[in-house]
């Protein structure tokens, strides 16, 4: 069973990743900010990360590039309700971008395009 | 009484800038006037453009290799990447929705990033000629594969060099964005140059360039294809801008010796300004004409009246709601002076 990062301040949206995607047979787990995934990560092996980037504390973007930094290996989407970070060069770190919308069809797709490859 | 100011005209974007003739700033004092860094010093363990993270990047379209270098691997000294997150996307010619006033098209064009140098830390400045050169043959090949489709009416070069110009990385990098209209200000400008070409038959830029080198006190350098200028009117602090000769409306038809003579003379300037302003931040911005089919439907004459050409922004003062507001510029430094200091 793929294992699943979740990296989400809003404790409703956790929630509801957390059952969507298990529902899809993934082992999900979900911390609140990237200090929280940074110690996770530490510890445990994921195949897959999915971040949110405005956070209190660091933000996505210096989350995806410090883990980067350590392991290329590791498929990042960033999963944000804005689309100005696109801007931002760093957020290449990620595999992919995904604007957060209200169906999770998208994000979804890009987990089992990226966990396919 | 004497004005401690004065204003002047730009007879190719037709603004008006404020010029404080009574005290120009020198170069020093532009130096302690840095804007805080966006984002910490050492936060990032990791950049997209170093080699090794090729992987990181969408596949090349384009890369000026080096010694043994492979195909979409490292050892590459420029490479061209699609935009990863583009802000548009490539597609076939949209059509205008018009509701009422409000009107609207599919966000289609290109994006690309052209990745300077494999050395995050050398820049434009410090890059030798030859390797400028390469970079804009890079960008000239991209030119010309873009202008294949006519459902892109214009193509933007652009540098951002630092955060306060808009660089999110400082790894040296440069873009290209395609859009599928005609910007207004490229269309001000080249509705300017058609009128001084019914009245006087002559190309704008070209006459600019004549009466600039008659003038001479705002010459910065010049060589046999190229003279970089202090613009009469300058909107900013050191602006410049690079002319080319030749008459030509478009970049992608720049001879090969004149894209070496631009690599020689645009490293030549960028290194005086970030010596004589401590390394700042700016903007490069490529002018040319629109796509000749999409350009001809509104000028018949494209092709004698639009004139390509490099301006460079140093980013050394905030636009605020004067210049919001008015579209007139307060420019403390008089291109005179700017264009004496920056001839070293």
């Amino acid at each position: 069973m793929n294992k699943i990062l979740i990296v989400e301040d809003e404790d409703a949206l956790r929630l509801l990743y957390e059952e969507e995607l298990a529902a899809e047979g993934y082992d999900v787990t979900t911390v609140r900010d990237a200090e929280g995934a940074l110690d996770l990560l530490g510890r445990e092996r994921f195949d897959l990360i999915v971040t949110d980037i405005r956070m209190p504390g660091r933000d996505g973007v210096e989350l995806i590039t410090q883990i980067v930094g350590l392991r290329k290996d590791i498929p990042i989407i960033i999963n944000t309700a804005y689309q100005s970070y696109k801007d931002d060069f760093m957020t290449w770190a990620a595999d992919a971008y995904v604007v957060k919308s209200s169906s999770l069809v998208e994000l979804k797709a890009r987990i089992k395009d990226l966990l396919a490859r | 009484m004497t004005s401690p100011s004065e204003l002047r005209k730009d007879p190719i974007s037709g603004r008006w800038v404020i010029i404080a003739t009574e005290r120009s700033k020198r170069p020093d004092e532009f130096r302690s006037e840095r804007w805080p860094p966006r984002r910490k010093p050492g936060a990032a363990l990791f950049c997209p453009f170093c080699p090794g993270n090729e992987a990181k990047t969408p596949p090349e379209i384009y890369a000026v290799p080096g010694v043994g270098a492979s195909p979409g691997g490292a050892g590459w000294r420029v490479r061209v990447v699609p935009n990863k997150f583009p802000a548009l996307t490539r597609g076939e010619t949209p059509i205008r929705n018009c509701r009422g006033l409000f009107e609207s098209l599919d966000g289609i064009g290109v994006h690309e990033v052209i990745i300077e140098s494999p050395d995050h830390d050398k820049d434009l400045p410090d890059l030798p000629p030859d390797h400028v050169r390469d970079i804009l043959s890079a960008c000239q090949s991209r030119f010309r594969s873009i202008e294949t489709e006519s459902q892109y009416a214009y193509i933007q070069l652009f540098k951002n060099k630092g955060p306060e110009a808009g660089a999110s990385l400082s790894h040296p990098h440069s873009q290209i964005v395609a859009t599928p209209i005609i910007p207004k200000r490229v269309k001000e400008e080249i509705f300017a140059s058609e009128r001084h070409f019914r009245r006087t038959g002559k190309c704008l830029f070209c006459r600019t360039l004549v009466e600039e080198t008659e003038a001479g006190e705002r010459i910065v350098r010049a060589n046999g294809h190229f003279a970089a200028i202090a613009p009469f009117a300058s909107r900013f602090p050191f602006e410049m801008r690079i002319f080319p000769r030749r008459h030509s409306p478009y970049f992608s038809a720049a001879a090969p010796e004149e894209i070496a003579a631009l690599g020689e003379i645009l490293q030549a300037v960028l290194s005086t300004l970030k010596s004589i302003l401590d390394d700042p931040p700016f903007n490069i911005i490529l002018h040319q004409g629109p796509h000749p089919a999409r350009a001809r439907e509104i000028w018949p004459d494209i092709d004698r009246i639009a004139h390509w050409y490099i301006e460079i922004i140093p980013v050394l003062i905030r636009i605020a709601g004067f210049e919001w507001g008015t579209g007139f510029y307060i420019n403390p430094v008089v291109p005179e002076d700017a264009a004496r200091f920056l001839r070293g």
